[in-house]
């Protein structure tokens, strides 16, 4: 027999396949196990630098698909050769014929797969700003903008004269209505703040008032305006005025916000792409990126990058992964190289001294700790008044240049009063700020007791600011409330005397006309010593020479000190500088975080790409998720943080990192998103949530009409010009994430999986033909078996009866 | 000898059977309360509606897992903390599971002299039974360790959250909050309920004492419930504390049974039936009925012995053994089906205990069908065997195999969780039993046993039985235990192959329109696609070797390893998207 014929018509031959597929499946799927320094080490084998494959990949590698053909070819010569067609095999031939079908199935499947998550938002906001209407005409839109309707959303209008600032104050995904027809239905409701300058003054509309907006329900818009009752400080502008918007010169609509793409999943396999566009464009070009790792760090030159200390050094290791332009590529003319790749890094700020050629720029990082064993790291930078103060300037580390400056800084806050005509000249110490409070009252000046006692001086301090920013350099002022014998003032004084001056009405209106000190009979100067702060850290005057100064106590002390030697505050308190850099200068680098800390299921998250830039130069670029045209269409919690590079030649080109994206066939749009919940409601708790359903309506490109809206939600996906739709997120409610951020009651976009599912039908029936083939072999092969054995010993025993007469 | 044998194996059997221990006699005043007074009473979160005791056992998990402090019932304690807090400031009772962790903890700790001279004495005891005070636990010394416990993610972090909510659970202020138990007045399925602290401040007629600024923010009364009805619920429940802080257990009892006959009269309709509550309650303090454990063991016994020696009536006594057991398993399971309202099979844990009763669903199917032939008895005596040590993993592990009842995730309601995932635990259980036997056939072959294997194995053994020459299905005497127990194992794994192949077909199907691939190469898909290949090879080696019988049992070990694997390893080390089971 002909050798590969009678291999694949070996059964022993199949016993070696299948314990192979179980050695490949086990290794690709749990990893391996293996000594190392005496350890039992636990690693994933296909994630390795040779492999840097995901699941899908490894399952689709050549070694497996040749695995599967030779099964395959195995499967099909034996059952042709050695299982005879017959009533007792039939089970055979039905296992083996359906496990051939489920892997043409597969074969149809994988082949053809593609699977993304495609993110649907519930609205946009368009705002026009419209022009004045000539008799019996619309009036023309003289200013348009687009925003996703997402909380905080701020966006503006203009048209050279008028302004309006808006801002997407908050949102309400189930308005209950109050309004004649529609009471009590719900809606999605979309409040809008609109701040207005410029335009004619007396046109009746308020500066700012809050605009209402009802999807599905146009007719209900109205404002709600102020109305000066502070019991009820907002007013419905029907109620107020008589008619339900105020401003007919600002319309604003809620607007289906079609989706047009998906993006692929890197789950399944790398997909990774860079998007580029000329700064000012808003469609993207997506270059493909084939070839680059996605487990492990890559870069060629370890110092580019920074690692925790005694996290296992990274070998240099570079990648070389050019980007070339596509069609229709805004730079047709330049090829990009991704030369690093970090799996999981965050940027950050790293400090060294710059040695003795730089200039000064002391930076320290402060502890102070008690004895409880609290403490607490202060990172400082003297010359930097945003991150010169820690705790709101109770700690502050402050540069003098000479000692001079030094001593100055010994004392208390406070102002010197001089009035030469009657020889005043009191320095008074700063005990309290009136801050809004305009009842503080005036403290007198303490008159010397030659000066006649009718002359009255009081004064309060309304507030201090110390070592603010300026052009020129820092600086600090006190603003203090005068009242002299000519008036009051206000007046700005500064600890460099040339910048004090009066702020009056006459000032606000025109600076450069006004006078500068209203009344120059009295000077104020503005000593700031340590100002409020209770431990003040100094440089100088030679950059390497710290003393540290506290006035926790009655009395300032001023104390040397030196790194790494704590320095008493008080009986409980003790001061140290752990770090100290005379000439600090700043470096920006990614730092890898060591395998432990890394979130399980960040993914590629926190992945950054290092990509050359032909005579730019090499920068890392940060992945995103999703693309997104422009921060008016921006999902929260989603990054977006184009970095625009200027090309030698002037160009300015913006740049993504992010994954492949498809056109999706028909465009969707989210009409709602209900959420289900148990007993009592959705209470936060991930447990009282029963499903998850978005109320989606497709359109074709090529018609601009929306279908009906159809549900998805878990288990139940929906089928649409051949792809499938899932739930796979939504958009929990979410508290204000930072200063000037609004809280959000979510519910306002959803992300859909979407995939196709070539040949499941194929692999369905060869599975239940299989099947059907297992419980014939196992259970109807017996019983025809033994309806054989039956016969044969029926004519066994008739031939012995036959024989029994014939003798 | 065979009585011999049954006397010994009863006594070792009896020796295992664990007494009560000294420490779970709680003192007299926690033995006075009345239980059932607060199993009445629903408590409201997570999206469900539980009994107390039901709530308080979820939330003493937080603390101390699975440890029961002071021997005493969780919603004992629970109330215990809440009016006491001060003596369990000093208290073992937080629970650390992870070794490592216990060991830095301790070796902080042991370093601080102000924590008196018999701290390394209770560090040692907390190495041992990882149980610590909120005190020592709270210590400022323990910061540093602690942050960098939490920056370890992938080894410690987990421990540290831990840790951080069993401190959270502790605070009597959240104990409190956490009672949600009064209805919303309207009635409404969809307003959450109220926690007892808003309404405890409503006056009737006693007021509220002072101590009760410091665990909640006083409020106006509700505006949906009736105020007459909130000051009555209200002393109520001042009362309660009252007589609680005074050690006064008839008090306790009172109070508890005015609060849970006035609660439900908030919104009659929406309460819960106060009889699945107090089965709640029940199911609960009896421990989920998993020492039922100790039954299958002495059925095991019993079937062992009726097996090897041939004795009737230790097998007589054996299957009235089992069938006790598998009553009171059958009980268990639907009794959690009607607390928790759907089918027991969305966790760990019900995925555990109800594998195992099909095992025995299955073995007393098989049985009757083989009842005249040599294979008698094994299939009963791989289930007992099964069952048992599934219930004993769940009674003794349930730090891994929670028994709490929750709701399910959204992802798995839907038809064919029940369909797909019981095929696949009911497979999954066969070839644990298949194992069973299968390791039988190992030791008999240890033992001497020549290479005899099952002619017509499987399924055709019984449908052929008494056609033709002796069989194994026969009843005649000469078979050899090794060919029975090959018989045996055959059938069970053929089951045990169509279901798992079905089984993981319809998890694809359902894959299809849940995750959007049949099939995603997903650990737990592998693994299961694993797990047949093994069988797969196993039927094809049983076409070529000579001695199938050893074969067949090595292989269906093998199986069963690798089933284990993916139950255990995959879903506890390796967690891909089958997370939940």
């Amino acid at each position: 027999m002909a050798f590969p014929l009678a291999l694949f018509s070996s059964v022993r031959f199949g016993i070696v396949l299948m314990s192979i597929l179980f050695v490949y499946c086990s290794i690709g799927s749990a990893g391996v196990i293996f000594p190392s320094n005496g350890e039992l080490v636990y690693d994933q084998l296909r994630q390795w630098r040779p492999f840097e494959m995901t699941e899908f990949e490894w399952f689709h590698w050549w070694p497996f698909d040749l695995l599967m053909v030779l099964m395959a070819l195995n499967i099909t010569v034996t059952t042709l050769r050695r299982i005879p067609l017959k009533a007792v095999n039939y089970g055979v031939w039905l296992i083996h014929g359906g496990i051939l079908m489920m892997m043409l199935g597969c074969w149809i499947y994988f082949g053809t797969k593609v699977e993304g998550d495609a993110p649907v938002v519930r609205r946009m906001v368009t705002a026009e700003l419209l022009g004045p209407a000539a008799a019996g005409a619309q009036p023309a839109v003289v200013d348009r903008a687009t925003v996703i309707a997402s909380p905080g959303q701020r966006f503006s209008l203009t048209d050279g004269t008028r302004r309006y600032d808006l801002e997407i104050s908050s949102i309400d995904p189930e308005w209950t209505m109050r309004s004649g027809e529609s009471d009590s239905k719900r809606a999605y409701s979309v409040n809008v703040m609109v701040r207005r300058s410029g335009g004619a003054p007396d046109d009746g509309v308020p500066a700012s008032f809050m605009r209402q907006l009802l999807a599905g329900y146009p007719q209900h818009t109205e404002d709600v305006i102020p109305s000066g009752d502070p019991a009820q400080p907002m007013k419905r502008a029907i109620k107020a005025v008589g008619k339900a918007t105020v401003d007919d010169g600002l319309r604003l609509s809620l607007d289906f916000a079609p989706a047009k793409w998906f993006y692929l999943r890197m789950e399944l396999e790398k997909a990774w792409a860079l998007y580029v566009r000329k700064a000012g464009d808003t469609e993207w070009t997506q270059r493909p990126i084939h070839g680059m790792p996605l487990y492990n760090d890559y870069v060629g030159d370890t110092s580019l990058v920074t690692q925790e200390p005694g996290d296992r050094p990274l070998p240099a290791d570079p990648i070389n992964v050019a980007i070339p332009p596509v069609a229709n590529d805004p730079f047709p003319d330049l090829t990009l190289n991704v030369s690093g790749y970090l799996r999981y890094a965050f940027e950050e700020t790293l400090w060294k001294d710059g040695g003795a050629q730089s200039p000064p720029n002391p930076r320290a990082v402060l502890r102070v700790a008690a004895q409880s064993g609290e403490q607490e790291n202060y990172t400082l930078l003297a010359l930097d008044p945003r991150s010169n103060k820690g705790d709101e300037g109770v700690v502050q580390f402050r540069w003098a240049p000479t000692e001079e400056a030094y001593n100055a800084l010994l004392n208390k806050p406070s102002l010197r009063f001089h009035v030469p005509e009657i020889e005043l000249d009191v320095t008074e110490p700063i005990a309290d700020v009136a801050g809004a409070n305009a009842d503080a009252p005036f403290k007198p000046i303490p008159l010397p007791k030659a000066a006649p006692q009718d002359r009255l001086y009081s004064y309060r301090v309304i507030a201090v600011q110390d070592e603010v920013g300026f052009s020129t350099g820092n600086a600090s002022v006190a603003i203090v409330e005068i009242k002299t014998p000519k008036g009051s003032y206000r007046r700005w004084v500064f600890s460099d005397p040339a910048l004090t001056r009066d702020v009056t009405d006459e000032f606000l209106k025109d600076p450069h006309a006004a006078t500068v000190i209203g009344d120059p009979s009295i000077e104020v100067q503005y000593h700031p010593g340590h100002g409020k702060s209770f431990v003040t850290l100094v440089a100088g005057p030679e950059p390497e020479r710290l003393r540290l100064i506290s006035s926790l106590g009655e009395r300032v002390q001023s104390t040397v000190i030196e790194v790494g030697k704590p320095v008493p505050l008080s009986d409980t308190l003790a001061a140290a500088v752990m770090e100290y850099q005379p000439r600090a200068i700043a470096e920006r680098k990614p730092v890898i975080v060591p395998k432990a800390q890394r979130q399980r299921d960040a993914g590629v998250q926190f992945s950054l790409a290092r990509v050359d830039i032909p005579g730019v130069g090499s920068q890392w670029f940060r992945y995103h998720p999703y693309v997104f045209d422009s921060p008016a269409a921006v999902l929260r919690r989603f990054p977006f943080n184009p970095q625009t590079v200027r090309l030698p030649d002037g160009r300015m080109m913006e740049v993504i990192f992010s994954r492949q994206r498809l056109g999706l066939p028909a465009n969707i749009a989210l009409d709602e998103f209900v959420l289900t919940s148990h007993i009592g409601g959705f209470t936060g708790e991930m447990g009282s949530i029963r499903d998850y359903m978005s109320r989606v309506r497709f359109r074709d490109t090529d018609t601009s009409t929306w279908t009906e809206p159809v549900s998805v939600s878990m288990n139940a996906p929906v089928e649409y010009a051949g792809l499938a739709y899932f739930q796979s997120q939504w958009d929990p409610p979410d508290e204000p994430r930072f200063e000037g951020d609004r809280g959000s009651s979510g519910l306002n976009y959803t992300v859909l999986g979407v995939g196709n599912r070539h040949g499941v039908w194929t692999m369905l029936i060869g599975c239940c033909i299989s099947v059907a083939g297992m419980i014939y072999a196992f259970y109807v092969k017996p019983i025809i078996k033994r309806k054989q054995r039956e016969a044969v010993y029926a004519s066994v025993a008739a031939k012995g009866k036959q024989a029994e007469v014939a003798a | 000898m065979k009585r011999l044998t049954l006397v010994i194996l009863l006594i070792v059997a009896a020796m295992l059977f664990p007494g009560r221990s000294a420490s779970a006699q709680a003192n007299d005043f926690a033995s006075s309360i009345n239980l059932e007074n607060l199993g009445r009473i629903a408590v409201f979160g997570d999206g469900r509606l539980k009994s107390f005791g039901s709530h308080a056992n979820s939330m003493m998990d937080a603390i101390s897992g699975p440890k029961r402090i002071n021997g005493q019932e969780a919603a004992y304690t629970y109330l215990d903390l809440l009016f006491r807090p001060e003596a369990y400031r000093d208290a073992d009772i937080i629970y650390i599971k992870n070794r490592q962790v216990r060991e830095s903890i301790a070796t902080v700790l042991e370093k601080q002299p102000r924590f008196g001279a018999d701290i390394g004495e209770r560090m040692a005891t907390f190495r041992k039974t990882g149980l610590i005070s909120p005190m020592l636990l709270g210590d400022q010394t323990l910061l540093g360790l602690f942050h960098q416990l939490e920056a370890d993610l992938i080894k410690t972090a987990k421990q540290m959250d831990a840790i951080k909510s069993a401190q959270v659970v502790c605070d009597p202020r959240f104990l409190l909050n956490r009672l949600r138990i009064v209805p919303p007045g309207s009635g409404s399925m969809d307003e959450p309920w109220h926690g007892i602290d808003e309404v405890m401040f409503v006056a009737g007629k006693t007021s509220a004492p002072s101590s009760f600024q410091m665990l909640a923010q006083q409020r106006p009364p509700l505006t949906d419930i009736d105020l007459a009805l909130q000051a009555n619920i209200a002393d109520a429940w001042r009362a309660l504390v009252n007589a609680w802080t005074n050690v006064d257990a008839n008090g306790v009892n009172a109070a508890t049974a005015s609060l849970a006959e006035l609660l439900p009269k908030v919104a009659p309709d929406l309460y819960p039936n106060q009889n699945r509550l107090e089965w709640e309650q029940w199911y609960f303090v009896k421990d989920q009925l998993t020492r039922t454990w100790i039954v299958y063991m002495f059925s095991l016994v019993l079937l062992l012995i009726g097996f090897v020696y041939r004795w009737k009536p230790a097998f007589a006594l054996g299957c009235l053994v089992f069938a006790g057991a598998f009553a009171l398993q059958t009980f268990a399971l639907l009794l959690r089906w009607y607390i928790s309202g759907r089918w027991p099979n969305a966790n760990m844990f019900e995925a555990v205990t109800t594998s195992a009763w099909f095992g025995g669903c299955g073995a007393i199917v098989i049985e009757w069908l083989v009842r005249k032939t040599t294979m008698r008895s094994l299939f009963l005596i791989g289930s007992a065997a099964t069952s048992m040590v599934a219930l004993m993993t769940v009674h003794f592990l349930p730090a891994y195999l929670n028994p709490n009842i929750s709701n399910m995730m959204p992802v798995l309601h839907d038809i064919w969780l029940y369909i797909h995932t019981n095929v696949i635990i009911f497979s999954y259980v066969l070839i644990f039993m298949a194992a069973i036997t299968a390791g039988l056939y190992l030791v008999w072959r240890v033992f001497g046993g020549g290479p005899a294997f099952a002619r017509a194995g499987g399924a055709g053994a019984v449908v052929l039985a008494g056609v033709g020459p002796s069989s194994i299905a026969g009843s005649a005497p000469k078979v050899s235990f090794g060919e029975v127990l090959d018989g045996v194992t055959m059938v069970l794994m053929e089951l045990s192959f169509v279901l798992l192949w079905a089984g993981i077909a319809m998890g694809a199907i359902w894959a299809d329109h849940s995750w959007g691939r049949p099939w995603g190469w997903d650990p737990k898909e592998v693994f299961a696609l694993n797990t047949f290949l093994v069988f797969l090879v196993l039927v094809h080696i049983r076409l070529k070797v000579k001695d199938k019988g050893l074969w067949t049992a090595l292989l269906a070990v093998v199986g069963a390893g690798v089933m284990l694997f993916n139950w255990i390893v995959i879903n506890f080390v390796i967690t891909g998207l089958h997370s939940y089971a």
